[in-house]
Formats: structure tokens, sequence, C-alpha cells
């Protein structure tokens, strides 16, 4: 098995805001309260031309609520369409019996549903929306009877990260392949609120090593992370083939106006989807140059996890430090 | 028995970057240099050059032999040793459940 990482000539995932509307108000969107333009359905065909040509193969909508686009599903067809892999993320709410079986028709590899808590009035409460959560179960069990293969994402933070096994248990009852159980970003009002439901290095550090064992002893459930600092944790797989944040590595962003953004929680805008070339972004970037090519700053310098961790999340680093080489605050070490 | 890629595992061919390891190959050993990037479940996996040029061949329309028949033809190694490295290679895929006959 290689593990040379030549850099991809193209993105593997597009990540795609289609739009910033939203029925909900998260305690931790990044972004609620963007006021953006939205490109054309049309445009979005075209870029999705483009994303096919580029061979890119996966696109993940998000938002915003995927389900608030009035033509969500005839844009997936046609991704569908020209061979791509297409998932989204959504709280569910709108997701009906219907709606289950048109996203079934529609071609989608696979849904996401968001829950924060398996105590519903905690969800709810997190979500600013009652019936949140029982809508957002409903939704996985619509979609496992339309045959949509589901995953779950919860972000971690002081309303859950003790109780993240009720999480598994949920997973389970409704049959999702993967739980995704993502740290919590500091951008938009997850950064106004940060003092409220981010958790400190220390309780980080408790909830990694639990959970990470939880992963490792529990192989029935698929349990992804998504945060670099676990690199400092005993039973970190230091096999993977990207090491650190895996924006701009992988994935890039595309906002509601065609702007591209690293990842949905940088706000640097590198091209727009509509007027540039992709490929040129992805292979001239400055800024994804200074992603790939961090150079460590402070503790990170000596530190012997630094070619697994990479100085963290850089999302975390810029918005908390202003640099995206500075140790990610929520590093323990 | 022919052997086949798994269909849910999704795998790119990085075009350019087989080009440009191709020109490496005429001058140095880059044989850990891979081109075939594999997901499943979302984790990214890259096969080295010999691990991709099998992954290619194991369209459903060879059997083992069939893909030492022709990866015997392009690289200048002992054919045994050969053999025996693409036996390993299928049989750790076929762990992995990447790969199967069929």
């Amino acid at each position: 098995m290689g593990k040379v990482v030549a850099y991809l000539k193209t993105p593997l995932t597009i990540n795609w805001s289609l739009s910033y509307s939203c029925n909900f108000s998260c305690s931790h969107c990044y972004s609620r309260g963007s006021n953006i333009s939205e490109v054309t359905t049309d445009e979005i065909m075209r870029v999705v031309d483009k994303i096919s040509a580029a061979k890119i193969p996966f696109i993940n909508f998000g938002g915003g609520e995927p389900l608030l686009i009035k033509d969500l599903l005839e844009i997936t067809k046609y991704a569908v369409s020209k061979n791509l892999n297409v998932s989204m993320n959504s709280n569910g709410f709108l997701l009906d019996k219907n709606m289950a079986i048109g996203l079934k028709d529609a071609g989608f590899a696979t849904v996401g549903i968001s829950i924060d808590s398996a105590v519903p009035e905690i969800h709810d409460t997190f979500r600013n929306m009652k019936g949140s959560f029982e809508k957002a179960t409903a939704a996985l069990q619509n979609l496992r009877d339309a045959g949509v293969k589901t995953t779950m994402s919860s972000v971690i933070s002081k309303i859950n990260h003790k109780d993240f096994q009720s999480f598994v248990t949920i997973a389970e009852k409704y049959d999702v392949s993967q739980l995704f159980l993502h740290n919590f970003k500091c951008t938009g009002k997850g950064f106004d609120n940060r003092e409220e439901f981010d958790l400190s290095p220390e309780e980080w550090k408790e909830f990694y090593i639990e959970a990470l064992a939880y992963k490792n002893s529990n192989k029935d459930i698929d349990i992804s992370f998504d945060d670099p600092v676990m690199a400092h944790v005993d039973g970190f797989d230091r096999n993977a083939l990207v090491k650190g944040s895996t924006c701009g590595k992988v994935s890039l962003h595309i906002r509601p106006n065609g702007d591209i953004t690293p990842c949905g929680f940088i706000d640097i805008v590198i091209g727009n989807i509509i007027t540039d070339d992709i490929k040129d972004i992805w292979n001239n970037s400055e800024v994804l140059g200074k992603m790939r090519n961090k150079t460590p700053q402070g503790k990170c310098t000596s530190c012997a996890s630094y070619e697994e961790c990479v100085g963290g999340c850089t999302a975390r680093s810029l918005a908390l430090t202003g640099d995206i080489n500075n140790p990610d605050p929520h590093c323990w070490v | 028995m022919k052997i086949t890629r798994n269909e849910d595992i999704f795998f790119r061919k990085e075009a350019e970057t087989k080009k440009e390891v191709d020109e490496l190959l005429q001058d140095e050993e880059a044989d850990d240099k891979g081109y075939i990037t594999l997901i499943d479940s979302g984790t990214m996996h890259q096969l080295n050059y010999l691990g991709g040029r099998i992954w290619e061949l194991c369209d459903g329309s060879r059997n083992l032999f069939g893909i030492v028949d022709v990866l015997s033809g392009e690289f200048d190694v002992d054919e045994e040793d050969l053999k025996s490295d693409i036996e390993d290679f299928i049989e750790e895929l076929m762990q992995r459940g990447w790969l199967q006959y069929g």
C-alpha cells in the first residue's frame, strides 16, 4: 500500500452550500447571518458540468438547509446522470416519507441527518426549533424505509460530550451507516457562542480518549472524527493518507454565489466556480498552498505529533488566533 | 476465477499523476508513487504503482494468471517474484473486501 500523497490534481469532494437559507437557527451554525446572493438553477447545472469535467466524483450539499432548495431533486438527478456521487446534510425537519422517496428516486447516495443530543429537549433548544429531534429521527426512519443510506452528524459540545454513546444507540436503532462526531468549529454563530458550547482543551482530551477507545473496541458501528488534534491520543490511526486538516487537500467548499473557499468554516475566497477554472484554483491558489505547507509555530515546533496533526484544525486556528500556522486552541499538549 | 473490483469502493485514476510517475520511472525508482485513489467509507487510500496497475486489471475479465501475464510484459522482474507480489496484493485487497471473485 503506497503511503505517499502526491497531491491530487483536482479535489475529490465539493462541499456545496446551494443556499444559506434555513428553517432553523442553530447555536453553532457557521452560515447563519450570511447574506449572500444565489446562482440560478441553470448556472448550478453548468457548475455540475464543470465538476464532472474536472473528474471530481463527490458532491455534498450543505447550507443552509438543502431541502429548501426548490430544484434540489432536479439538480441531483442531473448530477447523478453525470456520474457524480451526491450526498447531503439536512436537519431532517422537512424530510417526510414522500421526500425520502423523492431523494431515493433522485439518486442520493447518502443523506446525513444532524442530531446534537439524544435528549429531545436539549437537541430542540440547541437547534432553536421545537419538535426538531422528533422530526430528525423520523427522517432517519423515512430514509431507511425508502432505502436511502443514511449518516448521522453530531457536533460535539458542552451539551453532549459526556453522553456521546447515546448517539451510537440512535445510529444503531436507525441502521445509520456512519456516525460523524464533529469537532466544534468557531465560525459564525459557533464563534459567537463558543464560550457557552466549546469544550476546554482538557475536556477535548477526555472526550477523544474515551471516544477513540470506544470506536476501536466497537467495530459494528462506523464512527468518524474530523479533528486532527486526535493525533495526540493513543490508538489514533497514523496510517491516514492526508495529515492534519483535509480541507484544501481533498475537498473545497462552494458558497451559494459560486465563491470558492477552502472549507465552509474558512472565510477566505479563493475564486469563483462560475468564472474561474477549478483546476487552476486547486493547483495554483496561494491560500491552498499555505494550508498544505503550514509552518509550525509555538508549541507545535517541538511537538512529536506534528507530522500527524499538522497544527490541528486550520479553520479553528485561523478563527481564534488569526494565523493558520498557530497551534489549534483545542490542543491540550 | 476472474477477479473483479467491489463496486462499492469508489476509485479514481489520477491520469496526470500517472503521466508524471511514468516519466519518473524512466530514470529512478518511483514505484511507491501511486495514481489510483480509492475511497472506502469516506477514507482515502492510494495504491502504489504496481497495486494501481493490478487494480486497473481487476475488471472481471482476468484471473490471477491473466493479470501476471499482462504485468510481466510491463515490469522487468523475475516472473515468479512478480506473481508472488501480485498474489499477496490481491489477497490483501480480498481481505479488505475491495476485490472479489466473480
